[in-house]
């Protein structure tokens, strides 16, 4: 009984925070619900079908690609976009379905895991991000296999190209090793498991304590980050028995499309070496905009700008902005690449012709910002 | 000289941090006084070359941080690092570098042996320490800025000497002093890459590597960005 007094509290705080503050009021329901009933994940998990994605890069259009996949058995739930702590977890629950998908933050899955008891948890990828708060990757890596050992009911489906994620897999009573036959990985020296160097092949990894990518339980042909994510999502979705959906790479990137005075700025989120190594694959034009923030949830320390070539916007006119411009623009500098550096978005693309395309590469608040605009 | 070896050690284990970016600056600002600078990484399984300039450590995860000693301190690494410090070459070590390059340090809640560069030993603390600082380095004559993020506390032995005053942050541990310095070995909390933020100590390392005073270069940008981030922590 008290549990559906503190919903109806919480929706009703969400209700509020809509009308007077013009917000989306998503997370505050979450965040109300659970300081009114601190068991609500636990209790409201219990008459759902869960499914958690984690993982460092492609949460959000990976949640998003689930939710359609799983939407043919049935209703779906999911977590407010990119709102993956607690309290957007227990926002997503309130809602009435049969099932909820759930982005989960690295660091805070293994409460998540405890408390939701999820039927499948997707396990993407761990690399280096955030590092002031993560502190180190194979500390989050640790605390995966941790959950995943103590989750017996839980299948997990995981990419065990990356080492971390085959280290979680490995602790789990259940699980689906999948494979894109295997590639680099920039944490990928140590062995997580046992501590040794790790013996790479080319792009597989082979250590004697066991840990490899090489027998995987299903393997598919290589592909962008955008891809592996969405095919990863059909397995998941596969297991419960939905159809698979066609995969689109352009629309399972965390891209939008804008025109800005007749500037037509393709923003893509950009958060961290492994995310901007791919984001600047993508780069194929001749114009760029590059903005750095360093608030909490960008990483409050900018040093991992020096892990990534930027070799590739050689040649290409490149304009910074954001807080950190200047760290950017250095580091560029270094690597022999001159840009123009800007005190705001407006002005970077103001610095572009009506007509002119730009890709812009934007760190996460700078992209919340420019997509929430 | 014309022509300077700069030797990564370890990049792929003790890269995490960034402080890659430090072999970058160097060769980058060796160019501007006329100088050919050489990159070498030297990976785990690699012997270190014996005709470094300069030797630069990173830093690292724990486990990541054990592998790399182990790696040292197989054949005759330790023994290189000896004799090019007898011919003046420059060691700069970050983070786990320096507390690799120390006497004494504690990973994975064990303790191990260092390389006994600095007169230093490095304990686990009770919290991590993350966040900008900025110290005074006597050595140097100047202000410096950076990033720390570790949870070792580090003591000074009677032959080392402090290498930075603390202004803002923690250092090592005590928040008092940061790093350590002997000659031309020099030990640091401070990411950032610190030789990016600070473009004054890149030049000071190749001057002490070269055994040769270069003109102060112009490089606005590199000004600018250390000028700020001294102003803003």
């Amino acid at each position: 009984m008290r549990l559906k007094i503190a919903v109806l509290i919480a929706k009703f705080a969400a209700f509020l925070s809509k009308i007077i503050l013009r917000r989306s009021g998503e997370t505050i329901s979450g965040r109300v619900l659970l300081a009114l009933y601190p068991r609500a994940i636990t209790e409201l998990s219990k008459s759902k079908k869960i499914i958690c994605v984690s993982g460092t890069n492609g949460k959000t259009s990976t949640t998003k690609a689930l939710v359609s996949i799983i939407s043919k058995l049935g209703t779906v739930a999911t977590s407010p976009s990119g709102s993956n702590l607690e309290r957007g977890v227990a926002a997503a629950l309130m809602q009435k379905s049969d099932f909820a998908v759930l982005e989960v933050d690295e660091l805070h899955l293994s409460r998540v895991i405890e408390e939701a008891k999820p039927k499948v948890v997707l396990l993407l990828n761990l690399t280096r991000d955030q590092l002031h708060r993560m502190h180190e990757v194979k500390r989050v890596a640790d605390r995966w296999a941790k959950s995943a050992s103590a989750a017996p009911e839980t299948l997990f489906v995981g990419d065990v190209d990356d080492p971390f994620v085959a280290v979680a897999l490995n602790s789990a009573a259940q699980s689906k090793r999948i494979s894109f036959g295997g590639r680099k990985h920039q944490d990928g020296a140590v062995c997580p498991s046992c501590g040794k160097y790790l013996k790479w092949v080319w792009n597989n990894y082979k250590c004697p304590c066991g840990l490899t990518n090489s027998n995987p339980d299903e393997i598919f042909e290589a592909g962008s980050a955008a891809f592996r994510n969405a095919t990863m999502a059909n397995v998941v979705g596969r297991h419960l028995g939905a159809k698979p959906i066609a995969i689109v790479e352009k629309l399972l990137e965390r891209s939008v499309d804008q025109i800005h005075k007749g500037v037509k700025a393709n923003i893509r989120l950009t958060k961290n070496p492994a995310s901007w190594t791919e984001a600047l694959k993508s780069v194929t034009g001749d114009n760029a905009v590059l903005i750095v923030n360093a608030r909490e949830v960008d990483g409050i320390d900018t040093s991992w700008l020096w892990d990534i070539s930027f070799s590739g916007l050689s040649g290409k006119r490149v304009v910074v902005c954001g807080e950190r411009a200047l760290d950017i623009a250095y580091r560029l500098h270094v690597e022999g690449i001159e840009a123009e550096i800007t005190s705001n978005f407006k002005d970077a693309i103001s610095k572009f012709e009506s007509g002119a395309s730009v890709q812009v590469l934007a760190a996460y608040t700078a992209f919340h910002e420019l997509v929430n605009s | 000289m014309s022509q300077i070896k700069i030797v990564r050690i370890h990049n792929e284990l003790l890269g995490t941090y960034g402080d890659q970016g430090n072999a970058e600056v160097l060769a980058f600002r060796a160019k501007f006084h006329g100088i050919t600078a050489n990159i070498v990484d030297v990976t785990y399984n690699d012997d270190l070359p014996t005709n470094g300039d300069i030797y630069l450590l990173g830093g690292a995860e724990d486990a990541a941080q054990l592998l790399s000693i182990k790696a040292l301190q197989r054949g005759d690494n330790l023994n290189i690092l000896h004799l090019a410090i007898e011919r003046g070459a420059v060691i700069l070590a970050v983070c786990a570098g320096f507390q690799i390059i120390g006497n004494k340090f504690f990973a994975n809640g064990q303790e191990v042996d260092g390389l006994g560069l600095l007169d230093v030993i490095s304990v686990p603390g009770d919290k991590r320490l993350v966040g900008d600082i900025k110290t005074t380095s006597s050595v140097l004559g100047f202000e410096l800025t950076g990033f720390e993020n570790h949870m070792g506390c580090t003591i000074l032995g009677p032959t080392a000497q402090a290498f930075g005053k603390v202004i803002t942050g923690h250092g090592n541990g005590d928040s008092k002093y940061d790093g350590a310095v002997n000659g031309n070995i020099f030990g640091t909390y401070m990411h950032g890459p610190i030789l990016a933020r600070n473009p004054e100590f890149a030049d000071l390392l190749l001057t002490r590597a070269t055994g040769r005073k270069y003109a102060q270069i112009t490089d606005p940008l590199a000004l600018k960005y250390a000028t700020w981030r001294r102003k803003v922590i």
